[in-house]
């Protein structure tokens, strides 16, 4: 099945010639020799100035810094999943006031839309960090990071949905109404779930992009992954070995949200592509 | 044909009943002083040239297209204009469309038991018993699990009928039900249309199937440039039409 998958190059351009491939591989080569050549110059440097010394790597030995290092990417993993929900239920919300019948709603949506898409993480984050306090709310640093991590995606989560809406074929909404279904009704059972299913991949990129926000939450000194090496780092003075371990773990984190998102593409076209050879067969 | 030869009582008020109705698209006039009445049981097959307001006439009867004056009536009682009263009057339309519009993420089955279950409120055992009868007779019912787009054209269109008719509507609207399809499939399909009109649906069917329409319809419709230009039986408008536009078009048919 995997050759019947078209890739988006496949389907833009034609199959490349004989120069074309020739063209390809000596960039590829010049590309590969510039990268060992960088790689070889950064561990040079690291060896010179010391960092491979084995007094920053062997607390990676230690059962203590792993398991307080877990304890970061479990927190990391709690902001981002309920700031993932939370984003998910304001951008359905914003999407519902986007698409709206009364023009004062869309209106209001789409300036909360544009607010949250324009505003820095940061900037949502010090509101509850610095200015909510002020009014004798203080929340706890969970919510510190993760409401505004929330709120700084909705906005992109909300034009995702209505891109998936758009997406969905009008003849859709009319077969749904003709057969006597409510407005509401067409809406939640017919048109938004096939609205989602478009739009799973980019919702997904969405959530790498919480992810990557919540590292904000050393401001707010929640222990998520990002704080607990801030501190593994000012306790055994071990900067680049401590960040070069969180960076993979972040990588890892995201990798995994990205195939997630592949999987569910790919199984998306796999259904419509068997969908299509079985109804030319018209069985 | 039988159906035309029945006692013509006071109390049967056709099933629909357009008057003087006109629509506009900002300057082009769609519509012109619209009147139809279709009784219960009769076939009226639309035809004319593209672009004559076919489709938007078939689409404002159950008002997915708005008119701007005139009046359209269901069994006697006038379109609502919006909320819970219109979608109650939809439930009463039937419609097929030409690109079938089976709804893509759900099966075969489930297309046809989302109207009952959702809109009339019949409990799912019961709607599936019936869905599945439904299947059986448009003859699909082996394809039951399947999604719509694992179905053939014919196939699917013959669900979509399906659907409409869980709805128990007293009136199906066709907009040109197989045009969408590879030949080979239309006959299954205008099998399923002819076998629908023998039963006593009430059908408008906007179509280019000439034999179709002179082997089912009751009437047939001519329309051309927003307006209705003849109405006539499909023997007399067939063999010798009372105008000259009518035999113009079918002449330009003939000819291809
Ligand atoms: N949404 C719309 N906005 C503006 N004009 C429209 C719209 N829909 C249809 N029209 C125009 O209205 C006229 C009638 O269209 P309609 O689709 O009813 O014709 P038709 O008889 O069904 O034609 P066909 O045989 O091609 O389906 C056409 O001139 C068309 O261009
Ligand atoms: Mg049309």
């Amino acid at each position: 099945m995997s050759n019947a998958h078209v890739s988006v190059r496949d389907a833009l351009y034609e199959a490349p010639g004989p120069k074309t491939r020739r063209r390809t591989a000596i960039g590829t080569g010049i590309a590969l020799a510039a990268i060992a050549f960088l790689a070889v110059g950064v561990v040079r440097q690291f060896y010179i100035t010391g960092q491979l010394d084995s007094k920053y790597w062997s607390i990676f030995t230690k059962s203590t810094t792993w398991k307080f290092l877990g304890q970061g990417i479990a927190g990391t993993l709690e902001v981002a999943l309920t700031a993932g929900v939370i984003t998910f239920g304001l951008g359905f919300l914003l999407m519902l006031g986007r698409i709206s019948d009364s023009k004062v709603v869309r209106g209001i949506a789409t300036a909360l839309v544009e607010f949250t898409r324009g505003v820095p993480t940061l900037l949502f984050l010090y509101f509850f960090f610095l200015v909510v306090p002020q009014f004798g709310l203080t929340l706890p640093s969970f919510w510190k990071i993760t409401l505004p991590v929330a709120i700084s995606a909705c906005g992109v989560v909300a034009e995702v949905f209505r891109s998936g809406v758009k997406a969905v074929p009008k003849g859709q909404r009319e077969a749904a109404l003709s057969i006597g279904m409510s407005k509401s009704h067409v809406f939640l059972k017919v048109v938004f779930p096939q609205a989602i299913r478009y739009v799973i991949p980019a919702l997904l990129s969405e959530l790498v992009i919480v992810v990557k926000d919540t590292t904000f939450a050393y401001v707010v000194t929640f222990p998520d992954l990002m704080q607990n090496a801030k501190v593994l780092i000012s306790n055994y003075d071990a900067l680049l070995s401590v960040y070069l371990v969180v960076a993979v773990i972040y990588i890892l984190i995201n990798y995994l949200l990205n195939r997630a998102s592949d999987f569910a593409a790919r199984r998306r076209n796999r259904t419509l592509m068997a969908a299509q050879q079985n109804g030319n067969k018209g069985v | 044909m039988e159906k035309q030869s029945k006692p013509n009582t006071p109390e049967q008020t056709p099933v629909i009943e357009l008057r003087h109705v006109d629509k506009h698209y900002g300057q082009l006039h769609v519509l012109k002083d619209i009147n139809l009445s279709v009784k219960k049981g009769e076939v009226v097959v639309i035809i004319g040239p593209s672009g004559s307001g076919k489709s938007t006439l078939c689409r404002t009867i159950n008002r997915m297209e708005t008119i701007n004056s005139g009046e359209i009536l269901i069994d006697g009682t006038a379109i609502p204009q919006e909320g819970k009263e219109l979608a109650r009057l939809r439930a009463q339309v039937g419609m097929v469309f030409q690109s079938f519009n089976l709804f893509a993420h759900k099966t075969i089955l489930d297309n046809v038991t989302l109207g009952p279950t959702d809109v009339l409120h019949v409990p799912k055992k019961e709607a599936r018993e019936e869905a599945i009868k439904l299947l059986k007779r448009v003859g699909v019912d082996t394809q039951a699990a399947k999604l719509p787009a694992q179905l053939s054209g014919g196939q699917q269109q013959r669900v979509a009928i399906a659907r409409s008719l869980a709805m128990h509507p007293k009136a199906i609207l066709f907009d040109e039900p197989t045009s969408a399809l590879d030949p080979e499939m239309i006959g299954e399909v205008l099998d399923v249309m002819t076998e629908l009109a023998k039963e006593g649906m009430t059908m408008v069917v906007v179509t280019h199937e000439m034999n179709f329409a002179r082997r089912v319809a009751d009437r047939v419709i001519f329309m051309d440039g927003g307006a209705i230009i003849e109405e006539n039986t499909p023997e007399e408008f067939f063999t010798h039409p009372n105008t000259q536009r009518a035999q113009d078009f079918l002449n330009s048919i003939k000819n291809h």
